[in-house]
Formats: structure tokens, sequence, C-alpha cells
């Protein structure tokens, strides 16, 4: 037998050779990037994925851990990928405690069947992140992915209050637990969440749940571009409890395929004002809203406002294998300025979360990679020089091999130091993120 | 200490920033917990680099330190277990930007929570965390602790509201992580550094997110006759779908305590005080503040009043907010734990905490950030009376055990400081306390920064 036989043996004897995928075309469609992996293991609980892992250590196969695979355009182009460990199977809900607001699942349970049961109790997960609710809850976990509601909830790291995590050397390690005040040890759970499963596989996450709002509604203000910046900063700023706040420029409300009430000129930025909660505080937003944006204000009737929030959410999300969606992450009075900078790009549409200083961006599909280079090249220095940061989300591979995905990395040093303390061999996350240059 | 240590550090700070007299050192030997332990020196940095060049000194004689800001924390997490240096961060007291514009403060450690809260309140802001003792701690000590307080429930704690750190690494070397942007790419380091206890680095300089102050506030306070009938209504509130930003719960004993020190006009033979303060939209919150009375009537409480106008909600909070001190006035000996059950365990636990305070005749006043489940047990004792003391010990123990059980944890926001290490193993496997003692490796390899202290050591863990 092969060497590498010998290996797949090994992890057969852990998860059964019928969860084992090693015929060649059956894994090809776990390839990432163009990597092919050698084999795909479906693990069925969080002690396989932890065997697995301490197996695939020994055996120097390196490893990618993967939860729908709807996020898979994250990360750095793959080093060669050995074993894929899929979550898909490792999915119960361990425990919906509605009267405790906690929802504790494992990695591989689809945002959407969590929310169906949360939604049965009037509760929901704080989780938006683009892609749709397919993504995992472990793979949210693992990429830290938030949408439009983060401003008014957080991100995952600030709602995931537990995990459990199997570690390069087989290891299954809890951090935190099921209480929202816990400094009982360190806070590892934070060091877990957003690792791009570097450090570890993710196996159980609890979440913490919020009661369903009452009611939604969104707004939007269109507006000149001049005046963006002072509107959104009053509104950040105000008493007034917006849940969201996004800004778009025209390309991207044409890219969300969203008809506003509202007349989109070449300069006109739309300012989207998404509110939650009961209706007394709602009737009171709009009329200060209104009044702020000097009558400037359209609400949008219920199937359109829905439209807008989904739209809003799934702009970051890239159309197709060759999009190209890159983010940047400001201080929040940075935002108005870098929807400019990118619609002055010829084409680009440009979408801001202003409450969160993201601005997320993309060409129009025909661009050159070398236009798409310079522009993106422009950005970085814009944000660099504004104590900002950007990362290329999504892109065809030859522009990923030709602009850094991540970017100038501070501490990375640290952060190297500290992969070698949890995964000593650098086994698992194909270098994907944070990694050494090969 | 070596003579040439305590000259080095003189040279760094300043002679009248070097204390080594013993009537001075005693002085710091003493956190607001129980544990004691004297430091070699202590010294006042008034700089990052001050406290850079403290630490890289301490580094290269192998000298362990520890940082302290006001010493409020009630876990023993800034008294020295091995002697060395103690620095106190409380002259690096600058507010050093109040950047409106970005939502953000950039502040020194020493500064004292609330009196950041009074720099920010013109600017209609605020730093969320508010912890009980805000007029006294400081920011980077509430950083260190990952500090909660009464408004945690709505509006999180510390590590939600913190995006930045400067920090002086155990080996002298300063780093920032984060700043005013969210998420940098790279590990969440500030997450992980937060809550630390001083135990992997010096914070030295901190980005803080600032929120608006809330649009109005209304509180009500209810009076039980039952622990259980507050509790229920905790549970009953939260069912509804409504948040609250505090729901507090005082208990008999801790009510006496009040009374005899502070009278507030509670009367002496109830056995609850529930609190419950509304903040947001002015327009939800009479419904809101209407439907919580009528969840208390319902649970038969046997007076309910609501506060709508400060003064009013500042009578109401009086009693509250005297609680720790006019309990320590009572019994100026406390062991004081901080065990945190998810919500709807707390009357469960409270049986066995009432069980516990009745097998070990002790009197535990009990004061819970009831929304988040958070107990605080103020065990009684007379100082210096040692079967006292211990039976108080070992009533913490059983406290310990029970919220564990009943899966808590066993501090919410106090941290494990030096007295709750040997209890790390109620929660933790030895596994876990590995992969936690990694991430120590990777700091702080020579073991110099605040020792002893969060985790057990290697063989007390158990590991196999
Ligand atoms: C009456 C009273 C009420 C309280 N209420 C609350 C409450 O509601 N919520 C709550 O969470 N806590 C509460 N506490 C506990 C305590 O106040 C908090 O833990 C507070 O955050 C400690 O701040 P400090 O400045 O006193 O820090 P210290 O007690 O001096 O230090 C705390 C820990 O942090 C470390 N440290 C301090 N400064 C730094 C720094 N710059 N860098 C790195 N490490 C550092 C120390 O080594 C130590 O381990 C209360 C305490 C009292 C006495």
């Amino acid at each position: 037998m092969s060497a590498l036989a010998d290996k797949l043996h090994s992890l057969e004897d852990i998860i059964g050779p019928a969860s084992l995928i090693t015929d060649t075309e059956a894994v090809a469609s776990y390839r990432v990037e163009g990597q092919q992996p050698l084999a795909v293991a479906l693990p069925q609980s969080p002690a396989q994925v932890a065997g697995l892992l301490r197996q695939a250590s020994q055996d120097g196969l390196s490893v990618l851990i993967r939860g729908a695979g709807h996020h898979l355009h994250l990360g750095a182009p793959p080093t060669p990928i050995g074993l894929v460990v899929a979550m898909d199977r490792v999915r119960q809900t361990v425990e919906y405690d509605a009267e405790n607001l906690t929802i504790t699942a494992q990695a591989g349970a689809s945002l959407e069947e969590l929310q169906r049961l949360a939604g049965e109790r009037g509760q929901m997960l704080p989780l938006d992140p683009p892609g749709g609710d397919r993504a995992t809850l472990g793979g949210i976990a693992a990429t830290n992915l938030a949408g439009p509601i983060r401003m008014r909830y957080g991100s995952p790291r600030d709602l995931i209050i537990g995990l459990r995590v199997a570690l390069a050397d087989g290891a299954l390690i809890k951090a935190g637990g099921k209480t929202v005040k816990n400094v009982a040890g360190y806070e590892l759970g934070k060091l877990f969440v957003g690792s791009f499963g570097t450090l570890g596989a993710i196996c159980e996450v609890t979440v913490r749940l919020t009661p369903k709002p009452e009611r939604r509604a969104m707004l939007v203000l269109a507006m000149n571009s001049a005046e963006v910046k002072e509107v959104t900063g009053e509104l950040l700023r105000s008493r007034l409890e917006v849940a969201s706040l996004g800004i778009a420029n025209p390309a991207a409300v044409e890219r969300m395929r969203l008809s506003l009430p509202v007349t989109i000129a070449p300069d006109v930025r739309v300012v989207f004002i998404g509110l939650m909660g009961d209706g007394a505080a709602m009737a009171r937003q709009e009329e200060e809203i209104a009044a702020l944006s000097g009558g400037a204000c359209a609400r949008l009737n219920e199937a359109q406002g829905r439209d807008a929030w989904q739209a809003l959410r799934e702009a970051p999300y890239p159309d197709d294998a060759n999009a190209v969606v890159v983010r940047a992450a400001l201080p929040i009075s940075h935002v108005a300025e870098a929807v400019e900078l990118v619609t002055q790009f010829e084409g680009w549409w440009s979408v801001a979360r202003a409450g969160d200083g993201l601005v997320y961006a993309g060409p129009p599909p025909d661009t050159t990679v070398r236009t798409t280079l310079e522009r993106l090249t422009e950005l970085r220095k814009f944000a660099g020089q504004r104590s900002g940061a950007v990362v290329l989300e999504a892109a065809p591979l030859e522009m990923k091999r030709s602009f850094s995905v991540w970017g100038q990395v501070q501490n990375l040093d640290l952060f190297r130091a500290l992969k070698d303390a949890y995964d000593p061999t650098g086994n698992i996350g194909c270098g994907r993120y944070l990694s050494r240059p090969q | 200490m070596d003579r040439r240590v305590i000259r080095s550090l003189t040279r760094i700070v300043g002679r009248q920033n070097v204390l080594t007299k013993p009537a001075d050192l005693l002085l710091y030997s003493y956190d607001s917990s129980t544990t004691e332990g004297r430091p070699d020196a202590v010294v006042f940095p008034e700089s990052t680099e001050g406290v850079a060049r403290i630490v890289k000194l301490c580094a290269e004689g192998r000298i362990s330190f520890v940082p302290r800001g006001a010493g409020t924390n009630l876990s023993g997490g800034s008294v020295p277990l091995q002697g060395g240096v103690v620095i106190v961060l409380s002259r690096m007291n600058r507010v050093l930007e109040i950047d409106a514009e970005n939502l953000r403060a950039v502040v020194q450690p020493g500064v004292v929570n609330l009196d950041l809260q009074n720099v920010l309140a013109p600017h209609g802001l605020q730093f969320c965390p508010d912890p009980a003792s805000q007029k006294v701690s400081t920011v980077g000590g509430n950083v260190a602790e990952n500090a909660g307080g009464p408004h945690c429930l709505k509006y999180g704690v510390t590590v939600n509201h913190v995006t930045g750190l400067t920090v002086v690494m155990p080996s002298g070397e300063v780093r920032s992580f984060g700043g005013k942007a969210l998420d940098p790419p790279g590990y969440d380091l500030v997450g992980v550094l937060i809550g630390s206890e001083g135990t992997l680095g010096i914070v030295a300089e901190m980005v803080l997110r600032l929120s608006p102050l809330p649009d109005d506030a209304q509180t009500v306070l209810a009076i039980f006759d039952t622990l259980e009938a507050a509790g229920e209504s905790v549970s009953r509130i939260i069912a509804e779908g409504m948040m609250p930003a505090a729901l507090e719960i005082m208990d008999r004993q801790t009510i006496e305590a009040v009374e005899a020190s502070f009278p507030s006009g509670l009367p002496l033979d109830v056995e609850a005080v529930l609190l419950i303060e509304l903040d947001g939209l002015r327009e939800s919150l009479d419904r809101q503040a209407a439907r919580c009375a009528e969840i208390c009537r319902e649970l038969k409480a046997r007076e309910v009043s609501v506060g709508r106008t400060p003064e009013e909600r500042e009578k109401l909070w009086s009693a509250r907010r005297s609680a720790f001190g006019a309990t320590a006035r009572i019994s100026p000996a406390m062991l004081v734990n901080d065990a945190t059950v998810p919500r709807t365990k707390i009357p469960e636990v409270l049986r066995e905490i009432q069980e516990i305070e009745r097998r070990h005749g002790l009197r535990i006043a009990k004061i819970f950030h009831a929304g988040d489940g958070n107990l605080h047990s103020n065990i009684l004792f007379e100082r210096g009376n040692r079967d006292d003391f211990r039976r108080a010990e070992e009533a913490t123990a059983e406290i310990f055990r029970a919220c564990a059980e009943a899966g808590g944890t066993i501090t919410g926001e106090h941290g494990v400081g030096a007295e709750k290490v040997q209890f790390m193993s109620l929660l933790y496997s030895p596994e876990d306390i590995e992969a936690q003692r990694k991430l120590k490796a990777v700091f702080d390899p020579r073991g110099l920064a605040n020792p002893d202290k969060v985790l057990p050591e290697a063989t007390r863990a158990g590991a196999q």
C-alpha cells in the first residue's frame, strides 16, 4: 500500500470508510481556488473531528476545515490541501435555551435551521452575514462575518459566548460557556472566532439570542454626495436607535436591483436607514429623521423594505467566481469619503456599513485586471493613511497572486507564534490566513 | 530587592515615584479582596515609555511585576504573590482624545471610569461599562478585568466596547493592537487581552468605543415578600421580549444593611427588592415600564414605584448604589464572590445558597445583577475570627460548585485573580487549561507578568 493509502486508511478508522471521500471526481467539488484535496472527510461528531485533526497532524496531511462552503472565497490562495474536513454532518442543536436567550449548536448547523427554531419562540440569532442563511454557525464563527444589523447587535465576536474547539493535537477544548458574563480564565473564544480555521476546528458554538424586534422599517434618503458624511454622522451620534445605516452609490443600487422611490442621479448617494422596534418609537424616529434630512426621506413599503434589507445584506457577496469584492475597514468618519473615492473609479459599486466603518466595493465585470489592481492599490493606500485596512474578500486566483488578500498585517510575528503554539506542525488552514510566505 | 534595581527604577520614574519603605509597601499589599502579599517596590510611571522601561528592567532581572489600577478588584488580582514590583498606573490618567466624530476616546489606563463619563457626557456620549465601583476604579482595571456593571444586560461588558489597545508586553516591548477601525486583519488579540488581569502585559493606552447617551430612562422598583417572586418577575420580563438596561435584586440582609447605614425608607420586613431600569426611546418606555410594574404586581409585589424624572430615578437607585458600602459597614470583613448562572437557574441556586448559609451559620448578603445571572454573595464574617473565616471559605467553595453544576461560572465580572485559581478546575478540564496556558506562554514565556494568577499551576490543575 502507498503511504497515502495508509494515511487514508487511518482516517477511515476514525470515521468509517463511508464517510471518507477519495474518488477524484467526487473530491473535485471540494476544490478551493484550483487546489484539489486528496480526500474529504465527513465526520459526525466533535470527537471524530478531533480524531481526524490529530491523525492528520501526525501524518502530515494538511487540513482545510469547511462549513457549507459559501465563504471559501475568503482567504489567501491555499497551499496544497491534503484533507478537507467538512463539518456538514456535525450539526446537532445541542441546546436551545429560549428562557436564557442562548442557543448551542454544533458547527455544521445552518443559520437557516437555527433561525427557524428561534423564530418559533419570537427570538432570533442576531446574525445576518452575506451569503444568506445557508452558512453554517461554525463558518460564521470562523470568519466573524456580520451584516447590516451588526451596528445594533455586534459581530459574532460579541455574540458568541462559548465554543468547543478541536485542536491540531486532538484535544477537544471548551472556551467560555453559557453565561453572557464570564471572566473565568482567558477569553480563548476571541482567539478562535475570526481565525479562519487556522488554529483549530470550531465544533460547537453558543450564541446569544435576542427577541425579534416588533417591527422593521427602512427609510431611504437620496442625497448629494457632499451631505452624506454630515447626515450619517449626525444619525450615528444621535439618541435615535438606528439599527443599520447603509450608503450606496448609484452603481450599487443598480447591482442590488432595487427599485426605490427616489430619483438617482449620478452624484446621488442613497442612505439606507434601518429601524427596529415598536410602533410608537418608530413613528418618532421617522419624524426626526425626516426633519434632519430636510424632508428628503422616503419610507419603503413592506415589500420594498424587505428587499432592501436583504439586498444590503447580500451586497458584499460575490456574484460569481470571477467577481472582485474588496472591504475597507475605517474609522467611521472616513466612510463617506471612501465611498466617494470608489465612486470615482470607473463604474465601481460601493456599499458602506456606516456604523461599523466598513466599505465594500467592486469593479464592473468588464474591468481589466490591471485597472482593478491599480484601484485596489489606491484604496489600500487610502485606508492605510487613515488607520484602516483593506481586505480582498473575493477575486480570481491570478489577482490574489498579485495583490495581497490581507495586506500588511500588524503583529504578524505574534500571530505566528500563536499559530505555532496551537498548531505546532502548521498543519491546519492551508495558508489561507496569516501564513508564512511560501 | 537588589539596590541596583531600585536605583534603576528611580532613574526611570524619579525618586518621588518609587516606594520602598515597609510602611508604604504595606499599603500596596492589599486590594479589595482578602489576599495579601508584599511587593519589593512600588512604582508610579507617568508614560507608556516609563512603563516599558520598568518592564524591560524586570524582564532583564527576572523580576516579577504586577500592574495595579485603583486596587478595587475583588479577587486578589493586583496583589503581588511573589514580591517584585507593583506598577501603579494611577498617574497615567489623561484622556488623550475624545473623537466624537468616530465615536472613540483614547485614554490612559489610570483614568477613573466616572471621570471619563463626566468628560463624555457634555458630548452626549458615554463609555457603556459602568461597574458599581466606577467612582474609583480605573478604565485600565476595567479592561484588565473585562468589567461588567448593572447595565451590561443590554449593553454588554467591557470587551464589547474597546477597539484598540497599546500594550507593554512582558518583554518590555510596546505593541498596539486594533485601533479606531474595526476588524483589523489578524487574530483578535484585543479581545484576548481584555480580561487577562495583567498576566499578558500592561495596558498603557486604550481606544474605547463610545455610545450616545440613551434618549430617556425609567426606573421601576418593586418590593417582594419572597426572593423567588422577584426572580420570577425577571424571567417573565425577559420572556416577554423586553430588554431592560438593568435588572438588580437585593435580598433582606442587604436591605437591612442599607437601612442601617444609609436609610432610604425601604421596609425591613421584606425579602427582596427588584430594581428595573428601562432606557431607550422615550415613546417606548411608558408602555414597557407599565408592563414591568404589572408583571411585578401579578407576582404579588407588595409595592411598586416608577421613577420618571432623574430625581425620582436616583432616589430609587440610591439603596442599590450604597448596598456594597453599607454591607461592608456592618461587616468590614466579607468574602465576595460573583458566581454567575444562566438566569433561569437563579431560583434553584438561591435555594442552595440559602441552605449553605444555614448550614454554616453565616450571614450572606446577596445582590444580583439578576438579568444576566450574576450573583454577588457577600459572605459576612468577623475579622480575626479564624473559624468564621474558614466557614466563609467553605461556603464560597460550595457556592462555586453549585453554580458550576447549574451550568454557570465561578466569576462573571470580578476575575479569577488569586482567589479563584483553585476553582478553575470546576469549569475546565486539564486540556482546557492547557490550551489557556499556551496563550500565556506566547505572551509571557518567563512567567513574570502577575504570576500565579488566573491559571492554576500545571501540577495543581491535575494534568495527568
Ligand atoms: C464596591 C465595589 C463594586 C464593584 N462593582 C463592580 C461591578 O459592578 N462590576 C465589575 O465588573 N466589577 C466591580 N467591582 C470590581 C472592580 O472594581 C473591578 O474589577 C475594576 O475593574 C477594577 O479596577 P481597578 O482600577 O481597581 O483595578 P485593580 O483592582 O487595581 O486591578 C485589577 C486587575 O487588573 C490588573 N490591572 C490593572 N491595571 C492594569 C493595566 N493597566 N494593564 C494590565 N493590567 C492591569 C491588575 O493586575 C489586577 O489583576 C467592584 C468592586 C468594588 C469594591
